[in-house]
């Protein structure tokens, strides 16, 4: 076969350059530290970068949405250990005062102190982040949640709550609307609530009761009337006597399900009432009992009876209060937790990426040298075979 | 004696010729294209004597070309389609480049945006939350603007080079057409030009280059030329004319058509091979297809995001505003049409919007819609009037004006004008609908367990905002008043199944009790803390939307960076395949028909020495002429 001396020249010139094409492209890759400079290098691995970057990005996304509701969450928390501790104080006050021997005077002192704790309370409930957010708002976080009208207070807020996203699958509430926090507390003992009537002539009080039977429970609102100071009996609200006996001063009273204790000394006509309860706001519960306090015209029975119910619904309010803190504390732990596995998340992402577009040194240098001794062998080559004619010989 | 001596003056003369050709091979050794030329020696007719027959020299029968056509044909197809793939390679490349910035692609602008809507989530009320959503809407919006004008600037420098290309074959075509006349002239006058036949088939190399060539030799020793599937470009000493014609919906897009005394007839589609099928292929399968997956994804976006701020309430308690304008769908009638129907198209469906572009004609008293890239036909419902469009592709096609003529067709690119009309309408950060348009709230004396969702407004142009609420007759049945009383939803309760009514839509979970209610009311500007239009908008964003349902927004724009990517890298193996293609047979041509410098100089020997043998010889016949004249002398 002859060979062309041109194309032994081009074709020996083609070689060369493709050698040193090859040898520029892996110097880049190893100066760039970057294998995948466009999707044409390797379409199947820039999708996947591509796909792998979005989520390491969103992943980053969640930890700072979860950064974000925390320090929401957080400041929630601060505001209602500042409200339980109000409350725990307006408990102790509220015992002290539900002694018979106290005087006018002390109760009054005793209400007065209440008002303080009710204005705490009051403040921790309209707590504000430091841009000026109502923390117990609900969506409506621009607006004071509760605004105070004589002794009223009134829920002002939204009763939605914000989600915020702070896993691929998982959101937490930013919050939790003061409606539910401090309004909608159960009254008297969660299942009914009591009272003593208002033209009662006798010392008789009644306490908040309990359920013994709940399936037994019909709702109504009952009154327990004495006919005489040792006789009582209980009708619904339709007439019927639901229960009746002789009256014993500590001793339970039970219809329908339930029990109340009447003690003290009723009179005659006297009456009591069980109504199935509703929902009391924690400011309200302080103010009645502020009022109660305040009374001059209230029997002694009448007092005892608003202390104990007072003192109730704040044991309700305070382990509805302790409620939302443990809640609260739950996602306060579920956010470091969603934070601690997108670390990991974030580790492994980082580590595919990197393998699949960052330059394998290694391999790169390897490949370097052998691209290398190929352009060198064929440089060599060829200045030798070229100086190769036969011209050379001819004199 | 006599004999001797014109023996000896023959080989002298042939020698001599034999050492032009071979310093002539020498002197081409590096021309390209040049054949090497071989000198064709003869044995002149004996003379009979009476001792037999007796030679009386060589004779010199002419010099002839090492060629082979088919070495030649195999060269220029490999380099058609090297230069095919390699134009496509480059084209695609950029694209290819654009797209995939890593980091600053468009899949991590969309990410990006997502990560403002999630921010947002955070603090609904914060301006710098706002301002930073809308500073990420700004930044999408240019990088798939600048992406738009991107495609168009490279398509409109592919346009210039097809036109360049069509004057350089041009050119080429008269060139060849010019030597065949020659070459015929020179053959019917008994001579073989070999310098001329080169020049050609350097030419047709040439040529090959910019589309695929064809030849067939004639008779007359004059060659015709075809391109692409089998277009005359010259025949004999006649060149045909190509010319780049406006294309019939587009004019900015050049076709390529054939020129003669009847008119221009068009060529496009024969077109395959060369750098001009290069440019035809890049313009068809990476272009237009880039540009329309980018407008799908815009529409995406547009549709998507714009739908959830009509379903939310703004930062001063207006109903949201669309962020995002987005291009129109691109109708175009052919410049052939004859009659006068316009036609109005608009998109209406999403999940049913493709990014192919679609032809529709008016045939036979009916419109019938192609899909242009698939080439299949598209059921189309509907009667094309304002009262009941013709829907299909997720479009809807309204046929006006004149009546259409016969033949008449329109050219509809569903989002081709998309990305370049993409454009953030929001204005100030207080636009953007954070909160629902309306909040859902529990009775304080519900006693069941039923907790209720955020609403989502799912029909913006159905909700009748006011106050509704949702109660429970029984622990299994609901019923959904509005302010007046009137019951506009009922229904049994199954938790968690949405309730839906006047356009709006809540979950309920857990146990309600019988009794129990849930207020779903108009949000006011108070309401300005929600989010759950925010994270409504999130999740749309990243739920399957496009193409059926089966394609969400980012791994559109994902897909979009991938296809590109494969159809260059694909371009570029086989533009390397058939460079090693056309090497090799470029090397088997010059082995035949190259010059190799040892094997002239050893003719240059051989013919030197045989010249100095036959100088001897005469010499030799003078030497024996003395002898004979001594000889008579002393005789």
């Amino acid at each position: 076969m002859t060979i062309s001396t041109l194309t032994f020249q081009t074709n020996a010139l083609a070689e060369m350059e493709a050698l040193q094409t090859a040898l520029t492209q892996t110097q880049t890759e190893l100066s760039t530290g970057s294998k995948l400079p466009n999707a044409a290098a390797d379409p199947a691995a820039m999708e996947q970068v591509n796909q792998l970057n979005m989520t390491l990005a969103a992943s980053q996304q969640y930890v700072s949405n979860g950064t974000a509701a925390s320090a929401n969450l957080q400041l929630e928390q601060s505001a209602l250990t500042t409200a339980t501790n109000a409350l725990q104080s307006a408990r102790d006050l509220a015992v002290e005062a539900n002694n018979s021997a106290l005087s006018l005077a002390d109760r009054q002192d005793i209400a007065t102190q209440l008002q303080q704790l009710q204005n705490a309370l009051l403040g921790a409930a309209n707590s504000t982040d430091p841009a000026g957010n109502y923390l117990f708002a609900g969506t409506a976080s621009g607006t004071q949640p509760f605004a105070q009208t004589g002794s009223a207070v009134s829920y002002q807020g939204g009763s939605q709550v914000n989600q915020v996203q702070i896993a691929p699958d998982q959101s937490i509430s930013a919050g939790d609307a003061g409606n539910t926090v401090f309004m909608n507390i159960p009254a008297g003992n969660g299942t009914f609530s009591t009272g003593a009537a208002g033209a009662n002539t006798g010392s008789g009080s009644i306490d908040t009761g309990s359920v013994i039977n709940a399936t037994a429970w019909v709702p109504d609102s009952y009154t327990i009337a004495f006919t005489s100071p040792t006789q009582y009996q209980v009708t619904n609200s339709g007439g019927t006597v639901v229960a009746s006996g002789n009256y014993a001063s500590g001793s339970a009273i039970a219809f329908a399900g339930i029990k109340v204790t009447v003690s003290g000394a009723p009179a005659a006509g006297d009456q009591f009432t069980v109504a199935p309860a509703g929902k009391a706001s924690v400011f309200s519960t302080i103010a009645n009992l502020i009022t109660t306090l305040n009374s001059t015209s209230l029997s002694s029975g009448q007092v005892t009876t608003q202390i104990g119910t007072a003192l109730r619904q704040i044991d309700n309010a305070l382990s509805g209060f302790g409620y939302v803190q443990a809640s609260v504390g739950g996602r306060l732990n579920a956010v470091t937790a969603a934070a601690n596995s997108a670390q990991t998340t974030q580790t492994e992402l980082q580590g595919t990426v990197s393998q699949l577009s960052s330059t394998d040194y290694a391999a790169a240098v390897t490949q370097l040298s052998t691209q290398e001794l190929a352009l060198q062998a064929a440089q060599q080559s060829y200045a030798s075979i070229a100086k190769l004619s036969l011209f050379n010989y001819i004199s | 004696m006599g004999d001797i001596l014109s023996t000896g003056v023959s080989g002298l003369l042939a020698f001599q010729q034999a050492l032009d050709v071979t310093s002539n091979n020498i002197a081409n050794s590096s021309t390209p294209g040049y054949s090497v030329e071989n000198i064709n020696l003869t044995p002149e007719p004996a003379q009979g004597t009476a001792g037999g027959y007796i030679g009386s020299g060589v004779e010199v029968q002419g010099v002839t070309r090492s060629y082979s056509e088919l070495l030649a044909q195999q060269v220029r197809s490999s380099q058609a389609s090297y230069a095919s793939y390699n134009t496509l390679a480059t084209q695609a490349g950029q694209i290819d480049n654009m797209l995939s910035g890593s980091g600053t692609g468009l899949t991590a602008s969309l990410q990006s945006f997502v990560n403002a809507l999630q921010t947002l989530s955070t603090s609904p009320a914060s301006t710098a939350s706002r301002q930073a959503l809308l500073s990420q809407a700004q930044a999408l919006t240019q990088q798939i603007n600048s992406y738009d004008s991107q495609i168009r600037t490279y398509g409109s420098g592919l346009e210039q080079q097809i036109g360049v290309d069509v004057q350089q074959v041009n050119s080429i075509a008269g060139g060849i057409a010019k030597l065949n006349a020659q070459i015929a002239t020179d053959i019917a006058g008994g001579q073989t030009p070999n310098q001329l036949m080169d020049q050609r088939d350097k030419l047709i190399d040439q040529l090959s280059q910019y589309v695929s060539v064809t030849t067939s030799t004639q008779s007359d020793g004059s060659m015709n030329v075809y391109i692409g599937s089998g277009q005359a470009l010259v025949t004999g000493g006649v060149p045909q004319q190509l010319a780049t014609i406006a294309n019939e919906y587009n004019p900015t897009e050049s076709d390529i058509g054939v020129t003669s005394a009847g008119g221009t007839t068009n060529v496009t589609s024969e077109i395959s091979g060369g750098e001009l099928g290069g440019l035809l292929s890049a313009r068809s399968q990476v272009l237009a297809p880039a540009q329309n997956a980018l407008g799908l994804i815009s529409v995406g976006l547009a549709t998507i995001v714009n739908q959830q701020q009509a379903s939310g309430m703004d930062l001063t308690g207006a109903q949201g505003q669309p962020m995002f304008a987005v291009g129109p769908v691109q109708t175009d009638p052919s410049s052939h049409n004859t009659g006068g129907a316009t036609l109005s198209v608009t998109r209406t469906n999403l999940s049913a919007l493709t990014a192919d572009d679609y032809r529709l004609s008016y045939t036979g008293g009916a419109w019938q819609l192609k899909d242009v890239s698939s080439g299949q036909s598209v059921a189309v419902s509907g009667a094309g009037t304002a009262a009941s469009p013709f829907q299909a592709a997720g479009l809807s096609i309204v046929v006006g004006g004149a009546a259409a003529a016969n033949g008449d067709s329109y050219l509809i690119q569903p989002t081709e004008a998309a990305p370049a009309g993409l454009a953030l309408l929001l204005t100030s950060p207080v636009q953007i609908a954070a909160a629902s348009l309306a909040q859902t709230g529990a009775s304080a004396g519900n006693s069941g367990s039923g907790v209720i969702s955020a609403a989502s407004i799912t029909a913006p142009a159905s909700w009748v905002p006011g106050t509704y609420t949702l109660s429970f007759t029984s622990p299994t049945q609901y019923q959904v008043t509005n302010s007046g009383g009137t019951v506009v939803a009922s229904g049994a309760y199954t938790q968690g199944q949405p309730i839906s009514f006047a356009g709006a839509q809540v979950t309920v979970s857990g146990a309600p009790a019988a009794g129990d209610s849930f207020t779903i009311a108009s949000s006011t500007a108070a309401n300005s803390g929600d989010n759950s239009n925010v994270l409504a908008m999130i999740g749309a964003l990243s739920a399957r939307t496009l193409a059926g349902g089966t394609t969400s927004l980012t791994s559109a724009a994902n897909n979009l960076v991938t296809q590109v990517g494969v159809t260059t890298q694909q371009a570029q193996a086989n533009a390397s395949a058939q460079q090693s293609v056309n090497q090799d047979a470029a090397t088997a041509r010059s082995n035949l028909s190259g010059v190799n410098l040892d094997a002239e100089a050893a003719k240059m020997l051989q013919y030197q020495q045989a010249y100095q043998a036959m100088a001897q010889v005469i010499q030799a016949s003078g030497t024996m002429f003395n002898s004979l004249m001594d000889a008579l002398k002393y005789g």
